[in-house]
């Protein structure tokens, strides 16, 4: 009894003895810091720690959706076809004979090809345009709708954007020609006949080629990352904005490329059905071209 | 008209995560959703520090600045509220919130996101007040009941104040005061160290 007396005092004493020396040792740095953290620098890191890395991309990208975006938006859905309606009013459509020898274009695969990716196309646009205009729609199941046929389309649309890759790319490389092209954009500013620098497409069309596919398979990639969150937030953040600026781009080219084919052009879109092109047609806007 | 806020005290947080149970139970918050959370910075460290984080319910809130739906609004006393048959879902409030307050839960489609669900301050939604659907979709309307939120009023430490911003800046004053602060803070100096 005595002995288990001794040894349990014996052990109080090392263990005061121990706590007297680690306190001495320890004490005057661990707890330092204790009292250092009621700094402001430490609550910078508190708050740092919440709030994250807001500040990378959050404030540009919160200015961006809120002031920006929507007007850059609303300006492309109507200045763009309010340029087209002055030039179809002042200058006029071109009309070609369409009774004339005719020139086979796009074969069938082509035309399969584009008008299903023309479907999703501009199925991608409207919900597009609903998702970033839903506000005045006003929510809900619609624009919850819209978001739903946004995704199918883009899946449908990524597979097709290969196919037109591979069928279109021979014909797209940019040569010197196009620039001529650009400079007297594309002849469309007046209605005489005279051969325009093109070959099987023009600068326009081939710029609408290379932004469709490969912009459209960026649009794929960052509206996939968005739609699932698959990544960190800054990147989200960034690849909305992408989305977002591409989207622009694109509406506009495709607001183009619709009023080129149903009325800046009489009958052009009977090409994009039947297959073929008037020579005469051929012969002016495509002058460059080498049919057999 | 009184102006709602939240504020964790980091001196008393104890990091017991009591608010995020009693938020989640309290407002039948699905699984998977945080309406509230607590952060520890410095862990296992001196000067460790715990704070509890829920919607911040900003003045000129960046969430419902981005949305594309105008599914987000404030109320006069400063609630920021969303109205779940409004959302879409897509997610700009969480790229927006600094403070990772909007939540989203599985959707059906594709995995898409569905309607967004954050802190309410227990003040439900646009639904009419102590409504079903209002509770279904929100939980409870505490603030028309003329209680605090869940978060708060069961805080064991009191480090978690809500309620109208005079009020709330005026406790947490005087506890500052009475405890003092910065250096003077009351610890391992005050209590032992021999000047």
């Amino acid at each position: 009894m005595r002995r288990l007396i001794a040894s349990g005092v014996l052990i109080m004493i090392v263990y005061a003895a121990v706590m007297v020396i680690s306190t001495a040792i320890a004490a005057p740095t661990s707890m330092d810091g204790f009292t250092q953290f009621f700094s402001p620098e430490n609550y910078g890191e508190l708050y740092g720690g919440i709030t994250g890395d807001w500040q990378k991309l959050g404030q540009p990208f919160t200015q961006l959706q809120s002031e920006l975006f929507w007007k850059i938006f609303l300006g492309v859905i109507t200045v763009i076809p309010g340029v087209f309606l002055l030039h179809f009013l002042i200058v006029g459509a071109k009309s070609f004979a369409h009774d004339g020898p005719q020139i086979l274009f796009f074969n069938f695969f082509t035309r399969i090809v584009h008008w299903i990716g023309a479907i999703s196309f501009a199925l991608l646009v409207i919900t597009g345009l609903l998702i970033i205009f839903g506000a005045i729609f006003g929510g809900g199941a619609p624009i919850r709708l819209a978001r739903h046929i946004h995704i199918i389309n883009a899946m449908v649309f990524a597979v097709i954007a290969v196919f037109m890759f591979l069928i279109w790319v021979k014909d797209m490389f940019p040569t010197f020609y196009d620039i001529k092209w650009i400079f007297i954009l594309g002849g469309y500013l007046s209605k005489k006949k005279k051969p325009v620098p093109a070959g099987k497409f023009n600068a326009g069309q081939k710029a609408w080629f290379w932004l469709a596919t490969v912009g459209g398979g960026i649009m794929a990639y960052t509206g996939y990352i968005i739609w699932g969150m698959n990544g960190d937030l800054d990147t989200v953040r960034l690849y909305t904005i992408v989305h977002n600026v591409l989207g622009m781009v694109l509406i506009s080219l495709f607001l183009t490329h619709l009023y080129m084919s149903l009325f800046a052009i009489k009958g052009s879109l009977h090409s994009m059905i039947s297959g073929y092109k008037p020579k005469e047609e051929v012969d002016i806007l495509h002058s460059r071209y080498k049919y057999e | 008209m009184a102006r709602m806020r939240f504020l964790c005290d980091t001196e008393r947080c104890i990091d017991c995560s009591g608010c995020v149970i009693a938020c989640k139970e309290g407002n039948h918050v699905p699984v998977g959703i945080n309406r509230r959370r607590v952060i520890t910075m410095k862990q296992g460290e001196p000067g460790e520090k715990s704070i509890s984080v829920a919607c911040m319910h900003c003045s000129d809130a960046p969430c419902i600045a981005v949305c594309p739906v105008d599914a987000i609004y404030q109320r006069d006393d400063g609630v920021v509220l969303v109205s779940k048959k409004t959302c879409i879902g897509c997610g700009y409030c969480f790229m927006a919130c600094p403070f990772g307050a909007p939540q989203f839960p599985k959707g059906s489609v594709f995995g898409a996101r569905g309607a967004m669900d954050k802190c309410t301050f227990c003040a439900g939604g646009p639904e009419e007040n102590f409504s079903k659907e209002e509770k279904k979709l929100y939980g409870q309307n505490r603030i028309a009941e003329g209680k605090v939120p869940m978060c708060a009023s069961m805080c064991a430490t009191k480090a978690l104040l809500a309620g109208d911003g005079d009020v709330v800046a005026d406790v947490f004053r005087e506890r500052v005061f009475n405890r003092g602060s910065g250096v003077n803070a009351w610890g391992w100096n005050k209590a032992y160290k021999k000047s």
